[in-house]
């Protein structure tokens, strides 16, 4: 049983010499596809990087045809990458490679877009205000200290890009960004502190005093 | 992060790992290990008293075996869900079996209502402990195997585990316990199956996210 047709067949149109041509090509591309997953669970990183390269645009066009602001569909796409990675031994190359792949990118699209309309939503509240739209305007000043920390946040290490990404901005459990970054809790934990710790220290702002009541990192 | 800068960080030191069994295999180990423990129970309480009589009704036999099949086919499901290829359809599995169980509990409870007025309803938590107290474990058991499952279909695959698990769960009970009104057995086993399944659904995607890779 094929579970996911695609294209002209599953929407019954009639399928013209082009559209069976890109369909072989693609065929071809997907048992390619499969060979290298297969080899990349055997633990041969070159095939895996091989594939992940060759596979990246394919994902983008499936995250594009969901989400419309290119920022979010690269964050997609690495969402995709990342699942597709714990998820690898998941598949089984008997099957294309390609309605797996496609699944994996779907899913991620769909909950970026989800977390995207939830901010969206709690953003729009404020701004609707006139008071708070006037007060929120960006000025050159705001615009360069964006900037600035965008740069500072662009040169810290990669886990602690990641952590903070996850854990601060995008604000998930520390179960779902330990699952997300592969990185154990602890691990997440220690990034995410040390991220906070190296941007104060680049911005000169203090160190904030102890709480009196225990506000654990990462929470 | 670039994404280029991802991906070599992903190929970098690349383990090589164990392909997840197939489905059917896992669903007949998972099956097993249900049979098992429900068995042990079943052989340690010892069949009901009229279990000879019961299971020469055609009515008994038919109930009996939609419910087994209703739990095998969750079973089924559940581990092709777990699966990201697998189409959502696999979630239907289950229902044309649990649909013949519970119409036939229905034809059940009409026909006690005909000929004996409806019946004296007591509680009865007995069927209620044994399924959920079967059910969550087997239902954790399943959430283990298909760990897989948690960033793809955590919800779906949840609901169909706690529904193979009470689903055969109350097979055995019905062989242990008697409970004759039809209408009885759809309160307190439909029921039952009802709040695994709907407990597994709210609880145990939270359970797979937490256990999954």
């Amino acid at each position: 049983m094929r579970d996911v047709p695609d294209g002209a067949l599953a929407l019954g149109l009639p399928v013209t010499p082009r559209m069976s041509a890109s369909t072989a090509a693609r065929d071809v591309q997907d048992a390619r596809w499969s060979a290298l997953m297969a080899a990349a669970q055997a633990g041969d990183g070159a095939a895996y990087e091989t594939l992940l390269r060759e596979a990246t645009p394919r994902i983008r066009m499936l995250c594009r045809a969901r989400i419309r602001n290119p920022a979010e569909v690269e964050d997609a796409v690495q969402d995709t990458l990342l699942t597709l990675h714990m998820l690898r031994h998941t598949y089984d190359p008997t099957r294309p490679f390609g309605p797996w792949l496609a699944a994996i990118a779907m899913r991620r699209a769909v909950d970026r877009l989800r977390r995207h309309g939830r901010t969206a939503g709690r953003e729009s509240q404020i701004d609707d205000l006139p008071e708070a739209a006037a007060a929120v305007q960006p000025d050159a000043e705001q615009r360069l200290a964006a900037r600035h920390l965008r740069d500072a946040v662009a040169a810290l290490p990669e886990s602690q890009r990641t952590a903070l990404r996850l854990a601060k901005l995008e604000d998930l459990p520390l179960a779902e960004a330990s699952a997300r970054s592969g990185l154990s809790v602890g691990a997440l934990k220690v990034a995410t502190h040390r991220a906070m710790q190296s941007l104060r220290r680049r911005f000169g702002v203090e160190e904030p005093a102890a709480p009196k009541r225990g506000r654990r990192e990462g929470e | 992060m670039r994404t280029d800068d991802l991906i070599r960080q992903l190929s970098t030191g690349l383990v090589p790992v164990r392909r997840v069994a197939p489905p059917w295999r896992t669903a007949l180990l998972w099956l097993a290990l249900a049979t098992l423990l429900v068995g042990g129970a079943v052989a340690l309480h010892g069949f009901r008293h009229d279990i000879a009589q019961r299971v020469m009704l055609m009515e008994e036999q038919v109930n009996l075996a939609a419910a087994l099949l209703t739990g095998i086919a969750a079973a089924f499901a559940a581990f092709q869900l777990a699966l990201p290829d697998r189409s959502p359809r696999w979630a239907l599995l289950p229902l044309p079996f649990a649909a013949l169980w519970l119409s036939g509990l229905g034809w059940g409870c009409l026909r006690d209502l005909a000929q004996q007025g409806w019946p004296a309803l007591s509680t009865s938590f007995g069927c209620m402990r044994f399924i959920i107290g079967f059910g969550v474990p087997l239902t954790a058991a399943m959430l283990w195997m298909a760990r897989h499952a948690a960033p793809i279909r955590p919800g779906p695959v949840a609901a169909l585990g706690g529904l193979a698990a009470a689903a055969i769960a109350s097979v055995g009970l019905s062989l242990i316990h008697h409970l004759d009104a039809a209408a009885m057995v759809l309160i307190w086993h439909g029921g039952s199956i009802a709040l695994v399944t709907a407990a597994s659904w709210l609880f145990g995607a939270r359970a797979l996210r937490a256990a999954g890779p």
